[in-house]
């Protein structure tokens, strides 16, 4: 599963997912995308999870682009513990992700293939997604 | 594109601009623009939704634009596209005034045709580095698309902006060796690590504050 090789700190604030996603949000490296509808912390379990579920139904066709990273360190207490004593250890990693984020692209394959791909991952997400192509050049 | 194919369009000079009336303007089907450059002043204007984006499409990047009927049109090139937070819908054009014989770069959609006997082979992979390539040539030349004849890769597994045919009086703005598309092929023994999917031991990043601390402690003692 994905996480950062070095941080800072070893812990964050929650903090609040407001607004939309002004940066990765459109269609970069692939030819077609899956694009988040919703706010959400995305898991890097979750993340491992719709990686697997494309690689496996394109059977090494084409190439699946992860645009999300999970960089934020989430703590949760141990159960039947007492509050209090200081915040508890990292329990998983998440990205942090805003209505207009790009989670997966895809690159080689026909559009019906993607798409099939895509919506594979998509049942795995935590979040309402969509299948987006590429914007129009000018 | 030449000359006597640039579409013609009806705009209409909008007085009030900010994004208030764009909101309203876009609700009633039409969407809001700008028009400069050649030294003149700047020009708010809106341009039917419908038929700006039938043409945005289909490639075009040069169009004459007839503003409030007049009977004179100005050749403007479509500058930029601004989109909304989903990237899907356009909410604003620009349009740069040109002339037909001006030098412009532009970025023309490439059309893939063919699949190279590369990729034909057990485990390949055909990448297309490029959407769209940005060329230098005359307005009146630029190109709806370009072609990209990925059989003429034949055995090799890159092609380059070097290697691409383009049309007359049309050069690549990029570097030659830029790749446009690559095969790669997947070996057996990735591919058999891939399907066993062992997730790796989770192991602690590295905290850079922390060593940092430690450092100065020890300076501290000594």
């Amino acid at each position: 599963m994905k996480m950062p090789k070095r941080i800072k700190f070893r812990k964050q604030q929650r903090g609040t997912l407001k607004g939309r996603a002004t940066r990765g949000n459109y269609v970069a490296f692939g030819d077609y995308g899956l694009q988040s509808l919703e706010a959400h912390w995305i898991s890097a379990r979750q993340i491992e999870a719709g990686r697997i579920a494309a690689q496996h139904f394109l059977r090494r066709q084409g190439k699946v682009f992860i645009r999300i990273f999970p960089d934020k360190p989430v703590s949760k207490k141990p159960l039947e513990t007492r509050m209090g004593k200081g915040k508890a250890d990292t329990n998983f990693w998440a990205a942090c992700v805003k209505p207009g984020t790009v989670l997966y692209e895809i690159a080689g394959v026909q559009e019906t293939i993607a798409k099939q791909a895509l919506a594979r991952i998509a049942h795995k997400m935590p979040v309402r997604c969509r299948f987006v192509g590429r914007r129009l050049a000018v | 594109m030449k000359n006597h194919q640039t579409p013609k369009i009806e705009v209409k000079a909008r007085e009030r601009t900010g994004s208030r009336y764009c909101r309203r303007l876009r609700a009633q089907g039409r969407l809001p623009g700008v028009i400069y450059g050649h030294k003149r002043e700047p020009l708010a204007v809106s341009i039917d939704t419908k038929e700006i984006m039938s043409l945005l499409q289909q490639g075009t990047h040069v169009l004459a634009l007839t503003v409030d009927g007049a009977k004179k049109t100005e050749t403007c090139l479509v500058k930029d596209l601004q989109f909304g937070y989903l990237g899907d819908t356009v909410i604003h054009v620009d349009f740069a005034r040109v002339d037909l014989d001006e030098e412009v770069h532009v970025h023309v959609q490439l059309s893939f045709v063919g699949t190279p006997a590369s990729a034909q082979k057990a485990g390949a992979i055909l990448s297309h580095d490029l959407s769209d390539l940005e060329v230098i040539c005359r307005v009146s030349h630029i190109p709806e698309e370009i072609k990209v004849d990925l059989e003429r890769m034949k055995d090799r597994t890159l092609l380059t902006v070097g290697e691409l045919m383009l049309p007359e009086d049309v050069r690549a703005a990029s570097d030659p060796g830029t790749p446009v598309a690559h095969v790669s092929f997947v070996h057996r023994e990735e591919a058999v690590t891939e399907e066993v999917e062992v997730a790796p031991a989770t192991t602690e990043p590295e905290v850079i504050t922390e060593a940092k601390s430690d450092e100065q402690k020890k300076k501290a003692g000594t």
